[in-house]
């Protein structure tokens, strides 16, 4: 069965690299070089610009070389699927098993004919002039031979399936001197494949956590991918598969390492490249750290160390300005502040079920508002986010909430430890407001706007946390805070001419009508009434507001 | 270094490669003692290699080898095997530094539910053979297999015994 996933993962990785030469060898990977090269002679004709001009533009766009380059790329995936289809053929081949020529004979042959691709391979490449992409093929099949020679090898003294780590490693490995000394990006691509492949299969044979995969990654293939200009981000994916995996293993603190291993190789990248992928990759990697460490230490401890990589990752996002970065940032330690509070549910002997969870989401959601708030202009794209990422929390925790089912769960809350954790949290909303209203000194529409949802939001939430029992005041409560949401992003986005803003709005909007209607017309025993009304309902609405929303739209164009 | 003279440094490095796992193999199955050992075969498919029979040993059970208290799941262990009747039995299971001089022992891993994994429990077969021999296996007869172990407990498969006729395929 795992041989079955890797063969799959191998040849999904393979023609996803197939398939995307071939888009773009077919549809063209330059649309607007294709729609330039066929304006060019026209504003030529109406001397909009002259030869001169019109050549420089072709130089400047590469334009010239777009013809021959297609005709290039189809034969190069016509020898890469022939390699392909030729080597998968012969490891089916060596699967099935014949047993009526002799292992030795089976063996050399094999051989024979891997070093045979090889030669021809340089020959074709460096010898025979006018055969480059054979020649390439040509290498790329002698690397698929070899592993079928290994795959012999290892069926002729039958070491099973727990052993095709091993057999990753030995066709990986040997392979990689092609790729670099040949520069060809297709071997380092089957190389890259089976060393993940080999990760994965390592862990799972050996039941223990696989080191030497990040270690062959940082100090070999990301060089020799960054010598290659190829492949540099399958084999960031290939740690972030290393990382993550680790979390759904038998959890053990080897793998808690692992993980905060290949966070700290990545982080060293990005100090050396300065690319935004590698620190993103890192953060993403520190979350499955948590995730991990959540797991190994069995619930039962919180994770106060994960505080030291969160600020170091806080600062270089604000020092870099990395927006992706503070994004999975923002959601890292969104997440470390649940997976911090849930094993106290044991100590304090306070459920920390999911109605829970989403009241404490909810105060979190309104303090990275306020955070977004307090942002500077120089900062304004972070603030964006802040709100963005505070807005959907709010709005989404707010719907949910707005169930009387779910109310009616909340109202077994008790005032015990998270009822406190609850209060801490509107404490620091509150000061986090002040600080904003000591900030904002000249109060403008848009900040009223959100004062009042703020103001909402602070109230029925209190409200809920004092009084969890009365959940249909509750249901009101929420229903209204959610419809006042929507009508102030409608204003607000039109305010501050925001089409996502605005959008938002409707769509909460109509999610709340919808979800309304839906919720006290289901019972009725006429289902048949219910589609019909709710058909015509959302037709003439959509069709007023869509009509409104283009006036808005247009209104802004026009001005 | 000229790319011919780098294409006939891989080519040789492929081929001390290959040649270095037949060799090791081949000097287990040259200098290794033979041991019967008695199995349980199952059948899946193995997309790389093809058909396979998976083999189940009296001594893969953790239970039946004697000796257990001081391993846990993922240790490195080594068995000590001693003819009993027709087949071979583990009697002990030793670390590697309790390893005696004389000792026949297979080396193996401890995995969960308390089996034992020795590298020896494929037998591959040609496509198509493997559920005719499962069902040959299934009804009352006697499946052996002949494992070629060394001195460091390495073991290799040499043989498999269906009623005590060796299986040719």
């Amino acid at each position: 069965m795992i041989g079955g996933i890797i063969i799959s993962l191998l040849m999904l990785v393979i023609a996803y690299a197939v398939l995307r030469t071939v888009v773009i060898a077919i549809f063209g990977g330059n649309r607007h070089g294709d729609w330039l090269r066929k304006q060019l002679p026209l504003w030529e004709g109406k001397e909009i610009i002259n030869t001169e001009q019109s050549g420089m533009i072709r130089q400047f766009y590469h334009l010239d070389n777009g013809q021959q380059k297609k005709k290039t790329d189809a034969v190069k995936i016509i020898l890469i699927i022939g390699a392909i289809f030729l080597g998968v053929g012969v490891i089916f081949l060596v699967a099935s098993n014949w047993r009526k020529i002799p292992a030795h004979i089976r063996t050399i042959n094999l051989l024979l004919i891997t070093i045979a691709a090889l030669f021809a391979g340089y020959y074709f490449s460096y010898e025979k002039e006018g055969h480059p992409l054979l020649g390439k093929s040509l290498l790329f099949l002698a690397s698929i031979f070899w592993g079928s020679s290994i795959i012999l090898i290892c069926q002729i003294y039958n070491i099973p399936s727990s052993g095709n780590w091993m057999i990753m490693l030995l066709w990986a490995l040997p392979v990689l001197p092609v790729a670099y000394f040949f520069n060809n990006k297709y071997v380092f691509l089957l190389a890259s494949a089976l060393l993940i492949a080999w990760n994965f299969l390592y862990n799972s044979s050996n039941s223990a956590a696989n080191y030497y995969y990040p270690v062959l990654v940082f100090c070999l293939i990301l060089p020799m991918a960054f010598k290659l200009g190829a492949w540099v981000n399958i084999n960031i994916l290939g740690l972030l598969a290393a990382s993550f995996s680790c979390c759904f293993v038998e959890y053990h603190w080897q793998y808690s390492w692992l993980a905060i291993f290949i966070s700290g190789g990545l982080l060293v990248y990005y100090l050396i490249k300065k690319e935004e992928k590698y620190f993103s990759a890192a953060s993403l990697s520190f979350i499955a750290w948590q995730i991990v460490y959540f797991n190994a230490a069995a619930v039962k401890r919180a994770n106060f160390y994960f505080l030291i990589p969160l600020i170091a990752l806080f600062f270089f996002t604000y020092r870099d300005k990395l927006k992706k970065s503070l994004c999975i940032n923002i959601f890292s330690a969104i997440l470390w502040f649940h997976l911090m509070l849930y094993p106290y549910s044991e100590v304090f002997n306070d459920k920390y079920d999911g109605i829970t969870t989403l009241v404490i989401q909810l105060f979190i959601g309104v303090i990275l508002y306020l955070i977004g708030m307090l942002h500077s202009e120089s900062k304004k794209h972070f603030a964006g986010l802040y709100k963005s990422i505070g807005f959907a929390t709010v709005a989404g925790c707010v719907y949910l909430l707005s169930f009387k089912k779910m109310l009616i769960q909340n109202a077994g809350f008790e005032h015990g430890f998270f009822f406190i954790v609850c209060l801490a949290l509107v404490i620091a909303a509150y000061l986090l407001l002040i600080w904003n209203l000591y900030k904002h000194p000249v109060r403008t529409k848009n900040f009223k706007m959100e004062l009042i949802c703020l103001a909402a939001l602070f109230s029925g939430s209190l409200f809920i946390l004092f009084f969890p029992a009365l959940a249909s005041v509750n249901t009101v409560i929420m229903n209204t805070i959610i419809f006042l949401l929507a009508v102030v992003s409608i204003f607000y986005g039109m305010a501050i001419r925001s089409s996502g803003v605005f959008n938002s709005g409707i769509v909460i909007f109509v999610l709340l009508i919808i979800t309304r209607y839906v919720d006290v017309f289901w019972e009725l025993t006429e289902k048949s009434w219910f589609f019909i009304i709710a058909g015509l309902f959302m037709l003439i609405g959509g069709a007023y507001l869509e009509k409104q929303r283009k006036k808005v739209i247009e209104k802004w164009g026009a001005e | 270094m000229s790319r011919k003279n780098i294409t006939f440094c891989i080519a040789g490095l492929w081929l001390v490669l290959a040649l270095g796992l037949i060799g090791y193999k081949q000097r287990i199955l040259a200098t290794g003692i033979k041991v019967l050992l008695e199995t349980v075969p199952v059948d899946p498919r193995d997309f790389l290699r093809g058909d396979y029979v998976i083999l189940r040993y009296k001594i893969s059970s953790l239970s039946s080898i004697p000796g257990k208290s001081n391993f846990n799941r993922g240790d490195r262990v080594y068995v000590k095997l001693e003819p009993v009747g027709e087949y071979w039995e583990a009697v002990a299971m030793k670390a590697k530094n309790e390893i005696e001089r004389g000792d026949v022992v297979i080396k193996g891993k401890i995995r969960r539910r308390g089996v034992v994994e020795y590298g020896i429990e494929s037998y591959f077969v040609p496509e198509g053979k493997g559920r005719e021999i499962e069902k040959n296996m299934a009804g009352r007869s006697k499946v052996a297999v002949e494992v070629i172990v060394d001195k460091h407990g390495n073991g290799i498969i040499n043989k498999l015994f269906i009623d005590g006729r060796v299986v040719h395929l």
